[in-house]
């Protein structure tokens, strides 16, 4: 029987999800060993008319990697959808926005600007010279994909079977759902490759959460060493563990926490989270200034809220394309009445 | 859809109240909906977003006054407001389209006026603009 074929791909991304599938180290002998990896364009050399070549279904699973930033990365898994018979979107970019996500605060004239432009002071460009879908050279036309307005999840492009969270995914979430996609007891649609409970029912640190947190202050993780034992947001430190999915180390506790850092979310929201950043408004505001606050004045209650710095980019550092709001409105961008 | 403003509001205080002074005879106006929660402290932000990306102008949030909440979810409520509003601001709709009002029992003259003044204050801002995703 031959060998089913897998190909990686990587779209708007760090490639740190790349470094994820090597990092799966001698295990990944054992993948070769199972499959035929088709298309890796990051580790090997393919060309994109190799995949155009393959027949539709050829590919047994395309792990895409990355947000969709521009056209090329929308054609490419266009083209990987039509190929293969799963996609699975691997790793935070992919399945909720990531870190490339943020640039949903802006648009593509204010990034263009800050990149070629003004707003950019290392830069000397006094012709505003910008990037160009088709520019013409004496030996003739070059082309750049044109760089969209909004950044968009892999599943707000194409149809997506499976996801794998994190940034990046820890490669024994990988090497599970190799396993699980090779022994061809399939889940259901659409399911997170990944555990259902928060990382706060996983951390260690949970014990040491008093019965009522109250924050008084907010602190900024470069402003303070936490004790290693305790719990971030009882020590007024904001960390995503309430609104996060657990999973990113074998353990439970998690990655960052190990590292004394506190979670920033990149595992997306469990189940029951429809959306994270308004889930941590709810979190975050009922225990901030709780301790006496049928006395805090409006006044406090406001100052005490202000010391939370950019909540949005907080909230949704890693989910921003897939919140409700999805982005932010500006002029240039919206259109018509609602 | 003509429906500007969201109301959430308590199933234990005010809504009873507002119930007995409504006429029956005469349709609701279609520029608010009232959507009953079971205290102000309950509610969820995810609601409030969601209002918002769907139809709605603005919300409002009808809760018992300072003192008067029995769970004291009015104090909550308050903050989540405060920090909802710097939320929907980095996303370029107007904080002015989140409003908390302190409305006690039987103040269903005081909640009305609110609310009517509310949906001129949305008259004004005009819809959330839809988004055009490229
Ligand atoms: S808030 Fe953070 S540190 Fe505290 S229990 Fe949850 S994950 Fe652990």
């Amino acid at each position: 029987m031959p060998k089913p074929k897998v190909a990686f791909y990587w779209c708007a991304s760090c490639g740190g999800c790349e470094e994820a599938i090597v990092d799966l180290n001698e295990d990944i002998l054992k993948v070769v060993e199972l499959v035929d990896i088709v298309f890796w364009p990051c580790a090997m050399d393919f060309k994109y008319s190799d995949v155009r070549k393959m027949k539709d279904n050829e590919i047994t699973v395309a792990f895409i990697n990355g947000a969709i930033r521009n056209d090329e990365q929308e054609k490419m898994v266009r083209l990987l959808r039509e190929k293969a018979q799963l996609v699975i979107a691997f790793g935070s970019c992919s399945q909720l926005g990531g870190i490339p996500g943020l640039a949903n605060f802006w648009d593509r004239e204010t990034i263009f600007e800050s990149s070629y432009g003004k707003n950019c002071p290392s830069v000397d460009n006094p012709k505003r010279i910008f990037p160009q879908t088709k520019s013409k050279v004496p030996e003739g036309e070059l082309t750049l994909p044109a760089f969209h307005n909004t950044v968009r999840s892999l599943d707000q492009v194409i149809d997506v079977d499976y996801y794998i969270p994190g940034c990046a995914p820890p490669p024994y979430l990988t090497m599970k759902a190799i396993g699980v996609i090779l022994s061809g007891e399939l889940p259901e649609k659409g399911t997170v490759l990944a555990p259902e409970k928060t990382l706060c029912d996983e951390c260690s640190r949970n014990d040491s959460k008093p019965e009522k947190i109250s924050i008084k202050e907010i602190k900024r993780i470069s402003e303070v060493i936490v004790d290693s034992k305790k719990c971030f947001l009882a020590e007024g430190v904001i960390c995503m563990g309430p609104v996060t999915r657990s999973g990113c180390t074998e353990e439970g506790d998690g990655k960052c926490i190990s590292a004394n850092m506190p979670c920033r979310g990149c595992f997306g929201p469990p189940p029951e989270v429809k959306d994270v950043g308004g889930k941590m408004v709810s979190a975050l505001a009922s225990i901030v200034g709780l301790e006496g606050e049928e006395n805090m004045s409006d006044e406090d209650a406001e100052k005490l809220i202000n010391q939370i710095v950019d909540p949005a980019g907080y909230f949704y550092r890693f989910s921003l394309p897939t919140s409700l709001l999805r982005r932010k409105r500006m002029s240039n961008l919206v259109k018509g009445e609602k | 859809m003509n429906t500007k403003a969201i109301i959430f509001c308590c199933n234990w205080s005010v809504y009873p109240g507002l119930l007995l002074s409504e006429d029956t005879t005469v349709e609701p106006d279609p520029e608010y909906k009232i959507i009953v929660n079971m205290c102000s402290g309950r509610l969820q932000p995810d609601l409030i977003l969601e209002a918002l990306k769907d139809s709605a102008w603005g919300v409002m949030i009808a809760a018992c006054p300072p003192e008067e909440c029995e769970h004291d979810g009015n104090y909550k409520a308050k903050r989540r407001v405060l920090l909802l509003k710097r939320v929907l601001e980095q996303f370029g709709i107007e904080p002015q389209r989140l409003k908390l009002e302190w409305i006690d029992k039987g103040e269903s003259v005081k909640f009305k006026k609110a609310i009517s003044d509310f949906i001129d204050e949305l008259k004004e801002l005009g819809p959330i603009k839809k988004l055009e995703i490229n």
